[in-house]
Order: structure tokens, then C-alpha cells, then sequence
């Protein structure tokens, strides 16, 4: 396979943003809706009525990242089909294990004595979930949250092969066409994109928690 | 105001009780002194009062009320009740005021009154507010956090304070400053408060009512000069220690022995031997060892009153260890 400078160019430049932008939506939504489901679910895993059913909840998302999302998205084909929602689909369930898991050991990192404190001073269950546990949790969190950021970034490319879209098409062209400029820039735009999201993250992580307690 | 009656605790899983058949009462304005070896059941005792554990059987009542009543929310229950524990637990992502803030803020205070109330909270246990109210607590000491511990506890004036050993995790220096500050501070607040320690002499130090206990059970209970001049047995006495008439000449002042008849010879003014009524009678005893007198001056102000020799102290010691 030869490189053309030219080529490249064009193919970062003409080729990628539209793409681009459909890789963006398989990344960021997957990922907002795997928090919505994992991070409640993991803060009620680590209340007293819910506790017990801790290891076979984690065993579900464990799968969930252990199994291909192209299984999934095979076994899940006679529902969804193929497109953007299967797709969709696949990632949600492969980008629930780090929030869930990084939830849970934020929560469960909280000092005692803190906890001791909080509900001894007259907090309800619910004030000390809002005022003590999840802001003391929340460095703990947004790591999970960025990991499952890069994985998804990385995995949303095989979007392509179901006919989702995303830079997985660029890449998969040049593949099939034997064009190193695209497959080359086609991985530069995902990585810029995780790199992107990983940064906006930290900004956001960084208002959110006192300076001395940065992960 | 704090009355226990017949409390029996029994955590699930064990068979032996934690608390077994307690019944005492604390009086408004006092500090009662729970004291005894870890797992005799003390910090059981504090946390059912404020109802962080249920008791198994017996009652609870604070100001004639039943805590356990159903109709008390715990939650409401703890707001009106300082908590103070030995890891303190401050919020590491809050700042001091913050810190201090939280039970007013709980109780829905308007906003304009918390502020100078944390500052003069903080103003009470010791602290600048305009230097440490802005700080997050890593950047305290052990002592500053625990004066911000106790800051915390008194925001909303609650009548009743729970003290788990509070000040235990400093060093002994810096405790007894502590004890000394909380004790004058006492003298105007008149809380009614519980306190946990394991160390008889902070007890006998804190304490208007001791409250000994070993293996869930109540051994002994009583002033801190009862409890020293007739432990109620072997293990009592093992609890006091070695220094029992050292301790209890702590307990007594000065005023109480000293001989108001006798002159005071020459040489007690020579030597500048003089000790003021309201020290304990230990002062009398180190002056004379001090200046090598066998009678000191007692003074009350400015005013001589009258003398102390060295047989009215081993009268003392007599009467009160009972032995001669």
C-alpha cells in the first residue's frame, strides 16, 4: 500500500466530518444512556435492601462487556435489524461495566467515619446519598465514565460493518480498497475524538470536585 | 433528662448481650461519664440515645419523652442532639464553615443567620473564622478538626450532647488543653451531656456522674469523689489504678481543709508558700515539696485565711480511702 499526502488530506478533510459526526452519536449516546441505567442501578445496589443482589447484577454487566457487541447485535438482528439501532444498542450494553463498577467502588470508598458522622448528625438517607456519598464518590464515577468514553470510542468503528456508520466506514473503504490514507485517518479521527471527550470530561470533573481530592 | 430503664441490647448474631439491663439517668446541666475497657458496651449505650442502634428491650426517654416513640422521625430526633465522635468525620469537600453549617442548614436556618453563627461557633472552640473558615479540613490539625468537630455538634445549641471519645486521637498535650477549653465552656452552656472514654482519669477529670461499666453491664455509678472513696469492687479499683489518693486529692479543694484558726508563721511568708482556695489540695502538696515547707498559706484573693500542714492532708487521704 503506497501513501499519498494528497490523498490523506482529502481524506481527513472531505471525507471524514460527516462520518465523524455519526461516530460522535454512537459514542456520546450509548454512553449517556449506559450512565442512566448503570449509575442508578449501582447506587442502589449499595443500599442495605438491594445489597444482596449485588454480585448477579455485576454478573449481567460483566457479560454485557465479555460478549462481542457483534454478537449482540447478531443475536438481537431478528428484533432490531441492522442500522443505527442495533448498533446503538450493542455499545449501550458494552459501555454499562465501567460506570456500574466504578459507581459502586466510589460509593462504597466513602470513609465510614464520614457516613458515622453524617447520619449521627441527623441526615436522612437521602440527604447523605446527595450531600455526602455521591459528591465524595464523584472522582471515582467520572473515571468510569471516561473509560467507558475511550472503550466506546474505539469499539463504535465495527458500527460500520451493520451499517451504522461512523469512522468504522472510512476505515473499512480503505480496507477494502487497499487505501492507507483512509484506514490511517479514519483511526487519527476516533482517536482524536476520544481524546476530545476524555479532556471535555476532566474540565467538567475538575468543577466538580475540591482540588485536593483529584483522583 | 436522659433516663435509661432497663435497656437491654443484643446485636443479631451474637448471643451474648452488648448491653445488659441498664437503668441510670442523667441530670440536666451534667456531664455523665461513661467509662470502661473497648466492648463494655459504652458507645452501645450513647448510640442508642440518639437511636443509630435499637435497643433490644427497655426504654429511652429524653425530657420524660419515649425515643422510640413512633411518632419521632430518628432523623429529627439526632438534629436536636450534638454528635461528636473520635474520628470526627468532617466532610473532606466541605469547607470549615460548610463543615459547621450542616445542621443548621438540615434544620432550614435562614441563610443570613448561619453565616455569623458559624463565625461565632468558631470563635467559641478557639478558632479564627477568617482563617480556617475557608479551609477544607486536610489543611487542619488533629486538634483544630476536632475543635471544628465540636463546633459542628453545638450549631443548632442542641440541650444534649454525645461525646465519643472526643478528644482520644490527639496527643495528650493538646487533650488536655482541650478538655480544660470544653470544660470552661460547660460552665456556660449547661448542656447535658454524654461522654464515652476509656481513660478514668479524663473521667474523673470530665465527669459530675461516672457511669462504670464492664461486659454490657453497669458496675458502679456515682460523682467522681464517690467512685474513688468507695469503689464498689476489684475491678472498679483496677479501672482507678495505682494513684487513687493522688486523684482524689485532685478532687478536693483547698477551701475545704484548710485550718482558718492557725497563724501563718514567718516562714511560710518567706518562702512565698501560698496556694489559692479554689486549687485542688494536690497544689498544697507540691508547694510544700516544692519550697520545702511542711505548711502552706491559703489564700483567697488577696485575703490570708488561714493554713494547710502536712497532717491535715494524710487526714484527708484517711478519711477519704477509709483505710488507715
Amino acid at each position: 500500500m503506497d501513501f499519498e499526502m494528497e490523498r490523506f488530506i482529502s481524506a481527513l478533510i472531505d471525507r471524514s466530518p460527516p462520518h465523524a459526526l455519526v461516530h460522535l452519536q454512537l459514542v456520546l449516546i450509548p454512553v449517556i444512556v449506559a450512565f442512566l441505567i448503570a449509575f442508578p442501578v449501582a447506587v442502589l445496589l449499595t443500599r442495605r435492601r438491594f445489597m444482596r443482589y449485588t454480585d448477579r447484577v455485576m454478573t449481567f454487566f460483566n457479560m454485557g462487556q465479555t460478549i462481542p457487541p457483534l454478537a449482540i447485535i447478531a443475536v438481537f438482528f431478528p428484533f432490531l435489524g441492522l442500522g443505527m439501532e442495533p448498533a446503538l444498542f450493542a455499545l449501550t450494553i458494552y459501555a454499562l461495566l465501567p460506570i456500574a463498577r466504578n459507581t459502586l467502588a466510589g460509593l462504597k470508598g466513602v470513609p465510614q467515619e464520614v457516613k458515622e458522622a453524617a447520619r449521627g448528625i441527623g441526615m436522612s438517607e437521602w440527604e447523605m446519598l446527595m450531600r455526602v456519598e455521591i459528591p465524595l464518590s464523584m472522582p471515582v464515577v467520572m473515571a468510569g465514565i471516561k473509560i467507558s468514553v475511550v472503550l466506546t470510542s474505539g469499539t463504535a468503528a465495527l458500527g460500520a460493518l451493520v451499517g451504522a456508520g461512523g469512522m468504522g466506514a472510512v476505515i473499512f473503504a480503505g480496507i477494502d480498497f487497499f487505501r492507507a490514507e483512509l484506514i490511517i485517518a479514519g483511526t487519527l479521527v476516533i482517536g482524536a475524538i476520544a481524546i476530545v471527550l476524555d479532556r471535555i470530561l476532566s474540565v467538567i470533573d475538575n468543577k466538580l470536585t475540591p482540588p485536593h481530592m483529584k483522583m | 433528662m436522659i433516663v435509661l430503664d432497663k435497656v437491654d441490647k443484643v446485636f443479631p448474631g451474637s448471643n451474648i448481650p452488648a448491653v445488659k439491663q441498664v437503668s441510670f439517668q442523667v441530670d440536666e446541666g451534667n456531664i455523665c461519664v461513661f467509662v470502661g475497657p473497648s466492648g463494655c458496651g459504652k458507645t452501645t449505650i450513647l448510640r442508642m440515645i440518639n437511636r443509630l442502634i435499637e435497643p433490644t428491650s427497655g426504654d429511652i426517654y429524653i425530657k420524660g419523652k419515649k425515643v422510640s416513640d413512633k411518632g419521632l422521625n430518628p432523623d429529627h430526633l439526632r438534629r436536636e442532639i450534638g454528635y461528636v465522635i473520635q474520628q470526627i468525620g468532617l466532610l473532606p469537600h466541605r469547607t470549615v464553615e460548610q463543615n459547621v453549617a450542616l445542621v443548621p442548614y438540615l434544620l432550614k436556618w435562614p441563610e443570613e443567620n448561619i453565616k455569623p453563627r458559624v463565625r461565632e461557633l468558631l470563635d467559641m472552640v478557639g478558632l479564627d473564622p477568617d482563617e480556617v473558615a475557608q479551609k477544607y479540613p486536610f489543611q487542619l490539625s488533629g486538634g483544630m478538626m476536632q475543635r471544628v468537630g465540636v463546633a459542628r455538634a453545638l450549631a443548632a445549641d442542641p440541650p444534649i450532647m454525645l461525646m465519643d471519645e472526643p478528644f482520644g486521637a490527639v496527643d495528650p498535650i493538646v487533650r488536655g488543653r482541650l478538655q480544660d477549653e470544653f470544660l470552661r465552656l460547660q460552665k456556660e452552656m449547661k448542656k447535658t451531656i454524654c461522654f464515652v472514654t476509656h481513660d478514668i482519669n479524663e473521667a474523673i477529670k470530665m465527669g459530675d456522674h461516672i457511669v462504670i461499666m464492664n461486659k454490657g453491664e453497669l458496675v458502679q455509678h456515682g460523682t467522681p469523689m464517690e467512685i474513688l472513696s468507695e469503689p464498689a469492687n476489684s475491678f472498679v479499683k483496677d479501672l482507678i489504678g495505682t494513684e487513687r489518693e493522688i486523684k482524689l486529692l485532685e478532687l478536693t479543694k483547698s477551701g475545704e481543709i484548710v485550718n482558718k484558726k492557725a497563724e501563718i508563721p514567718e516562714t511560710v511568708r518567706q518562702k512565698d508558700c501560698f496556694i489559692s482556695v479554689i486549687d485542688p489540695v494536690q497544689r498544697a502538696l507540691e508547694t510544700m515539696m516544692k519550697k520545702d515547707s511542711d505548711l502552706v498559706g491559703v489564700r483567697d484573693k488577696d485575703q490570708e485565711i488561714g493554713t494547710i500542714s502536712w497532717n491535715d492532708i494524710k487526714k484527708l487521704i484517711n478519711k477519704l480511702s477509709g483505710d488507715a
